[in-house]
């Protein structure tokens, strides 16, 4: 039995989606921590550590593009799962992104929050 | 027969034929005279002999009946003389000479000859050839005295042959004949004196025929005597004339013409294209440009100057070393290229289509190039326009999409029923699904713009409810935002006779704008003023701005402003056109104004007389 619950960083400008990843993650057994945009995301990131990240790509003030790198940049987040959620690519652009930017998985909007829940399980067990 | 030498003009040719029909006609008359002539003097000499002929027997007969056949030697010599025979003779019953005016042959027996019989009343004529080819006729009439036959009166004639006949007439042949000949001399002289002009005009004209096309063409004038060589004369004049003022130029000038009158349609097509098209010769030298062409490369509308220089030096822009490259390795490939220019004019980005192919001879021996430029800048405006519309409706639509999954999946997956997260996941579904239906009705609306069959249905509005209405609408956002948002408008306010649901609409709009494009804590005004004929609405913020470039775009379709600020909230570019549209249906306007980082100004008027 773990002694603690996993930290998710839900980075996400569109307060109702960030509530039902909120909602689904904790459902999960996860401790959810909710940025309303990318900068946000990196006070909290460079403040606190989180076991997985979970950012939208378009954001106002730092977007999930950037926020990804500044993220990766970090050692102690050099293999901590990222998954993106965009509303811009096309499906079959997003593993091309994915491996631009180092990421675990991407989701294209609309998406299952629990297939997203369900991903994030399974990259912490690995 | 006369030779005809066909080389020789059609004048020369006319003379010469009515000479050979004349000569002909001549030949066939004095044919014709001599064959009947001929046989009308036969007719008469048979005629007369018969006659002499039988006045010779009646005085023989007589002669016998009184004295016996003692006189007849001497009636025959008689007859024979008289007649004009060529000998005359009596035949005894025993076929012996009685008399005959050849006394040797009296007493010889009488050789009956052979030949052409013809019985012509008592008397026989019998016709034969003699052995010089005359026609010999011998007539023989039978000799009766006291009624009894004593013998036969035997006379002949010899007739002269056609050849004989043509000398015997010959005499009188001078004037009836060469006389004719003459007057058809006279005449073939004076045709061809007649004819000589157009005989000249005929051979100058095939002497230019023959000469080379290089060659100047000699014109020489002729005696002006008829109305052909007068004419003929004025185009030597005028060419002369031309050659003066233009010395040596003349061929060339000649062949423009024909050049021009062939061409001239596809001319008057290339003048008035739209696109710059330019003729280049082998070398790569302009021959010929259009107005089109002249306005692109910047030199006005004079195509003119661009002849003799290469399009490459004319075309716009810096950098354009890459595209020139790129056309220099295609020349010597000889094959078509097209690249695209951008360059800056006036402060704006402009774009060139630039094709170059190459022109073939039928030998397929390169003779130049056709170059074809035009301004693709409206089309790359569209372009982007469409992709950034493309791109924000996209967003548009996933963003409320994902949120209507995201939502009711979760709601599905409820183990636990609690009743105040359901009700709280199904408002999100249903503001979700208002938000996306709100999407599609801007474009149904811009479409219905597009089409021109968006209408506004006017009725009396109380405009202070119409504000109040508006306000209400938008004040959460305000607070959302945490924004001073300040009304101010007249104690009293004219009744507006509009369309009240797209006038709201249209408000709402612009103050959603308002508030969306202004920093948290910021402000936002609405003012209304009443003017002698019209209705002011302001809608002021203190929000991000919009650069002074974009600011006379700001009312287009799809235009979205290239600050990140405003890229990074959602928007489709359509509610400024779609309010702009919505207010000059009213028969009002709209404007803006705007600093960038202080804020922008939306004015609304409304015509307060619209019915």
């Amino acid at each position: 039995m773990e002694s603690r619950r996993k930290r998710v960083l839900i980075a996400e400008d569109n307060p109702a989606l960030s509530r039902v990843l909120e909602f689904n993650l904790t459902k999960g057994g996860f401790d959810a921590t909710v940025a309303p945009n990318g900068l946000v995301a990196w006070q909290h990131a460079t403040k606190e550590h989180f076991d997985a990240i979970i950012t939208d790509q378009q954001m106002p003030e730092m977007t999930g593009v950037e926020l990804c790198q500044q993220i990766r940049s970090l050692p102690r987040y050099e293999k901590t799962p990222i998954v993106m959620l965009t509303a811009k690519y096309l499906e079959m652009e997003l593993p091309k992104i994915r491996d631009e930017l180092n990421l675990s998985a991407t989701f294209p909007k609309p998406f299952s929050p629990q297939r997203v829940v369900h991903e994030v399980q399974q990259l912490l067990v690995v | 027969m006369p030779r005809l030498n066909l080389q020789r003009g059609l004048p020369r040719r006319v003379v010469a034929c009515y000479l050979f029909f004349c000569l002909a006609a001549i030949c066939w008359l004095v044919v014709g005279v001599v064959l009947t002539t001929h046989a009308a003097f036969s007719t008469r000499a048979q005629n007369a002999s018969l006659t002499q002929l039988a006045r010779a027997a009646a005085a023989i007969e007589m002669d016998v009946v009184r004295h016996g056949q003692q006189h007849l030697q001497q009636l025959v010599c008689r007859a024979q003389a008289e007649g004009d025979f060529s000998y005359c003779a009596i035949v005894g019953l025993d076929g012996k000479f009685l008399a005959h005016s050849n006394a040797g042959k009296i007493g010889k027996t009488a050789v009956d000859v052979s030949g052409e019989r013809v019985q012509r009343g008592d008397a026989e004529q019998v016709s034969y050839a003699d052995e010089r080819s005359q026609t010999v006729r011998e007539y023989r009439l039978p000799l009766t005295a006291e009624k009894e036959r004593i013998g036969a009166l035997q006379a002949a004639t010899v007739e002269p042959g056609h050849w004989d006949f043509v000398r015997q007439i010959a005499n009188s042949a001078p004037l009836a004949v060469f006389a004719p000949l003459l007057l058809i001399a006279v005449g073939a002289v004076v045709l061809s004196r007649q004819t000589r002009p157009l005989a000249n005009i005929e051979d100058h004209l095939r002497h230019v025929a023959q000469s080379p096309l290089a060659e100047p063409i000699d014109v020489a004038k002729h005696r002006p005597r008829t109305a052909a060589a007068i004419g003929w004369n004025r185009i030597a004049e005028t060419i002369d004339q031309l050659r003066q003022n233009d010395p040596g130029d003349i061929d060339s000038r000649v062949a423009r013409l024909a050049r021009d009158n062939q061409s001239e349609g596809a001319q008057s097509l290339l003048m008035h294209l739209p696109d710059g098209i330019a003729v280049t010769d082998a070398q790569g030298q302009i021959t010929q440009a259009n107005p089109a062409l002249a306005a692109m490369l910047g030199q006005g509308t004079n195509c003119d100057a661009l002849v003799g220089s290469r399009v490459e030096k004319h075309l716009p822009g810096e950098d354009t070393g890459q595209v020139l490259a790129e056309f220099a390795a295609a020349q010597s490939q000889q094959r078509s290229v097209v690249a695209e220019i951008t360059y800056k004019a006036n402060g704006e980005d402009r774009c060139l289509r630039v094709a170059r192919y190459p022109r073939r001879q039928a030998s397929d021996a390169l003779r130049g190039y056709l170059w074809n430029i035009r301004d693709i800048t409206q089309q790359k405006l569209a372009e982007q326009m469409r992709d950034q519309f493309i791109g924000a409706a996209t967003h548009e639509l996933r963003t409320p999409l994902a949120n209507i999954k995201a939502y009711a999946e979760t709601l599905a997956a409820m183990d636990e029923p609690d009743l105040e997260s359901q009700k709280e996941f199904c408002n999100t579904i249903n503001s979700e699904a208002t938000r996306l239906a709100r999407f599609v009705d801007d474009i149904l609306s811009i479409s219905s713009m597009e089409a021109g069959s968006l209408a506004v249905e006017r009725q009396a509005v109380e405009t202070k409810r119409l504000l109040s209405e508006v306000v209400e609408k938008v004040e959460p956002l305000m607070k959302q935002k945490s924004l001073a948002f300040d009304v101010s408008m007249p104690a009293k306010l004219p009744e507006l006779r509009v369309d009240k649901d797209k006038i709201v609409v249209t408000l709402v709009n612009l103050l959603g704008n308002a508030a969306k494009y202004t920093p948290d804590g910021g402000h936002v005004r609405l003012r209304v003023q009443t003017h002698d004929d019209h209705l002011q609405i302001d809608v002021e913020d203190t929000g991000f701005g919009i650069a002074t470039d974009e600011l006379p775009s700001v009312f287009e379709k799809f235009f979205r402003s290239s600050d990140k600020r405003v890229l990074e909230q959602s928007g489709t570019g359509l509610g400024l056109a779609l309010a702009r549209e919505v207010i000059r249906l009213h028969g009002g306007d709209i404007t803006a104004t705007s600093e960038i980082n202080k804020g922008s100004t939306f004015s609304v008027t409304l015509p307060l007389s619209a019915r």
